[in-house]
């Protein structure tokens, strides 16, 4: 949602790490205020409220006391609770796979998929997201389609997937679409869950839109 | 997996039904969460309430509140 309101990328992957990332003064005085309100007892040191003030006035500290306050509520009740990602944003998470495709570490890990299909290994998988209780998954695809059409694909622990179904395997439910590029399917992209029934027609939608958002970039790869 | 079922989406009623399709219409998907917190139906239309209040419009910029909300969400490696 963030972006959505004008944070770009760079302010938000400065999240990660805020003192290393070059804050304007009042943002970075909000995120310390923010990060001392979250950490250990919430105990905030008069240091960093009294760089709050110099910025924000009473009615504004209020509000951003609020934000902070209730997204630790949200996510005690999510983390106690193991709600599950929401897949509200097909967009961010296409992103995020691309991302784990291009950056440094995801390019080691790209280098490694593009080796193991080259000793003839026909799917590879790849997880790109491991936080949390969901993981975005990227099955990597060489070559022309197996028998049983170009929905099916076979690999490893998955032992048989299709467009229209989740399968049990090993006691997880992988919801698994293939990504299409005009060559055809390029790659599939999977969300891996541990409980059975996990996923419903909304969630098969927005990870529809994520294979198609990333086809053309697992077509320039494979 | 989760824990607590999320309240399925035919079995919405009343107030939390009309709530949810605002959520539909703004941004395409009703949060977990609140599908969850819906097993209390007065929890879910104050909560909502209650988070359209603190992180729309007010006296601090919308994209500086979010920046806060995404922090703290990293901090406790909650996916916000």
């Amino acid at each position: 949602m963030a972006k959505q309101f004008g944070v770009s990328d760079e302010a938000l992957a400065g999240l990660n790490d805020p003192e290393s990332h070059p804050f304007p003064p009042d943002q970075r005085a909000a995120l310390r205020f923010a990060d001392a309100m979250t950490t250990g007892r919430g105990e905030v040191p008069d240091e960093i409220f009294a760089d709050l003030r110099r910025h924000f006035d009473e009615p504004q500290i209020v509000e951003m006391a609020a934000v902070i306050g209730l997204f630790n509520y949200f996510n005690r009740f999510n983390n106690a609770l193991h709600v599950a990602i929401t897949l509200i944003d097909p967009e961010v998470l296409a992103q995020q796979a691309i991302q784990a495709t291009t950056t440094h570490a995801g390019q080691a890990l790209w280098d490694q998929v593009v080796m193991l299909l080259g000793t003839g290994r026909r799917f590879v998988r790849v997880e790109l997201h491991g936080r949390g209780r969901d993981r975005l998954t990227l099955l990597a695809r060489h070559g022309s389609p197996p028998s049983g059409g170009p929905d099916t694909a076979v690999a490893g622990e998955i032992e048989a997937v299709t467009r229209d179904g989740a399968t049990r395997t090993a006691g997880d439910i992988i919801l698994i679409v293939p990504a299409r590029h005009a060559s055809g399917v390029v790659g599939v992209v999977a969300v891996q869950r541990d409980q059975p029934g996990a996923f419903d027609e909304e969630d098969r939608a927005v990870v529809e839109r994520v294979a198609e958002i990333i086809a053309p970039h697992l077509a320039t790869r494979t | 997996m989760a824990r607590i079922s999320r309240i399925a989406r035919d079995r919405f009623t009343g107030e939390v039904r009309a709530l949810f399709e605002k959520f539909l219409a703004e941004r395409g998907n009703i949060p977990n969460m609140f599908r969850t917190m819906a097993h209390r139906p007065e929890l879910t239309t104050t909560l909502t309430s209650h988070f359209r209040a603190v992180i729309g419009p007010g006296t601090v910029p919308i994209a500086l509140k979010e920046m806060l909300a995404v922090r703290v969400s990293r901090i406790n490696t909650c996916d916000y």
